[in-house]
């Protein structure tokens, strides 16, 4: 039988595999293709899975934390005193770094295709006798495998 | 002990997994290391791993700046007392500041352009690097984490966002200098009039000079831990992509068929 599953990048892959050799099955049977994936559109943040390379967050930071100096100093003449307006500032230029951001990744660069949710980074394919079957299944499964399936072979 | 000695054959490595935090080389805007340098001198060199030059810098900026008057002159130019500014400047120590601020922001600069090339031959070659190591003191490893909570805890407390990440070096520094600054600056006591309502108290007791230093001293922690938050990530995946390929793919996937389809 093989069993078909895919899989993001975490610890829980490799735990995964080691359960498989510990309940017998034999390293050459593990096929492990870790793929490439698409070129996804732009997300506003990089969250644990899913990083671009560009990320929305660099000139929102840079010019906060400009505006916030000004602000902080500007606001030692001004009603509301130097915090508020040194956090009026940080908010507003991070604001307005990211609008710069989200203009120039999602206008000027526009993506078409939209992926959402969880993406496959690897796929596992095991090699298995019969008796073994339901195990690796349900082994595939508490290791958070995103879809598992089995062929006859 | 660590998982991986050099065999010396290799000629660039993209990352090391010590003791005291995950170094490794990965693509930078040379704009936005230059920009966090003119901020504060020393975060730019800090940002690319370089921490002597970076620890430095950053005390070089302190004493200078202090001594010279530079934020407490930039808060009366910004609030239009140039006659002011022109009084708290004190001469003795003034010029000295201005080289080796340029000197910082032209360097980060410099350094982030030659590092993108040395990542892009290391990730090539991509030899193998220690990525674990366990002793009396400490133990690191690669991990995935989440961004947005080295955000939140750097907001929290400049430094925490870089604990998260085994950031060792950035964050004891970081976490010693924000105590400096809420201290001189007052900015807890103000904070405090300003729960009670009383804004010009408030702003009576703040310390411009010392209040200055902290915005980007936040900003920078919490860009920082983000960034080699989202960075230790990729270094992780590509890691283990490398392990699987490695110890995984003897394996072939073959097609069943069955008699009857092959007619």
């Amino acid at each position: 039988m093989q069993i078909f599953s895919t899989f993001e990048h975490s610890s829980y892959l490799e735990l995964a595999i080691t359960a498989l050799e510990k309940v017998g099955v034999k390293k050459e049977n593990i096929l492990a293709v870790p793929l490439v994936n698409r070129v996804e559109e732009r997300r506003l943040f990089d969250t644990l899975h899913r990083a671009d390379g560009i990320s929305l967050f660099d000139k929102g930071a840079a010019i906060g934390t400009a505006f916030s100096v000004i602000g902080a100093s500007v606001g030692f003449v001004l009603e509301w005193g130097p915090i508020f307006w040194g956090l009026i500032g940080a908010a507003s230029g991070f604001v307005l770094g990211f609008m710069i951001d989200y203009i120039i990744y999602k206008v000027v660069h526009k993506r078409t295709r939209v992926v959402k949710g969880k993406k496959a980074d690897v796929v596992l394919v095991v090699e298995c006798p019969k008796d073994l079957v339901e195990k690796v299944e349900e082994l595939l499964w508490e290791h958070l495998a995103l879809g598992v399936a089995k062929v006859e072979g | 002990m660590n998982n991986f000695n050099s065999t010396n054959r290799e000629r660039r490595f993209k990352a090391h997994v010590s003791a005291l935090g995950t170094t490794q080389l990965h693509l930078r805007n040379p704009y936005i290391i230059a920009w966090w340098s003119a901020a504060f001198p020393g975060f730019g060199h800090l940002l690319l791993s370089k921490y002597l030059r970076g620890y430095a810098l950053f005390l070089w900026e302190i004493l200078v700046n202090n001594m010279a008057n530079i934020n407490l002159a930039m808060v009366y130019s910004f609030t239009g007392n140039i006659e002011l500014a022109k009084e708290v400047l004190e001469p003795r120590w003034m010029l000295l500041y201005i080289p080796v601020y340029i000197y910082a922001i032209w360097d980060s600069y410099r350094t982030s352009v030659d590092m993108n090339k040395v990542f892009l031959l290391a990730e090539h070659e991509n030899a193998d690097f220690n990525s674990y190591t366990i002793g009396a003191v400490e133990v690191n490893y690669l991990d995935k984490r989440r961004p947005i909570m080295a955000i939140v805890w750097s907001l929290f407390t400049p430094g925490l966002g870089q604990l998260y990440i085994h950031r060792v070096l950035t964050a004891i520094f970081t976490m010693s200098f924000i105590i400096i600054f809420v201290y001189f600056s007052n900015l807890l006591v103000a904070t405090h009039y300003l729960f009670l309502g009383e804004i010009t108290q408030a702003t009576q007791v703040l310390d411009p000079q010392w209040l200055l230093f902290i915005p980007s001293h936040v900003g920078f922690s919490i860009y920082d831990s983000y960034v080699n938050t989202v960075e230790n990530n990729k270094l992780y995946e590509s890691e283990q992509r490398k392990f699987l390929k490695e110890k995984y793919q003897q394996s072939r996937v073959k097609i069943p068929v069955t008699v009857d389809e092959v007619k």
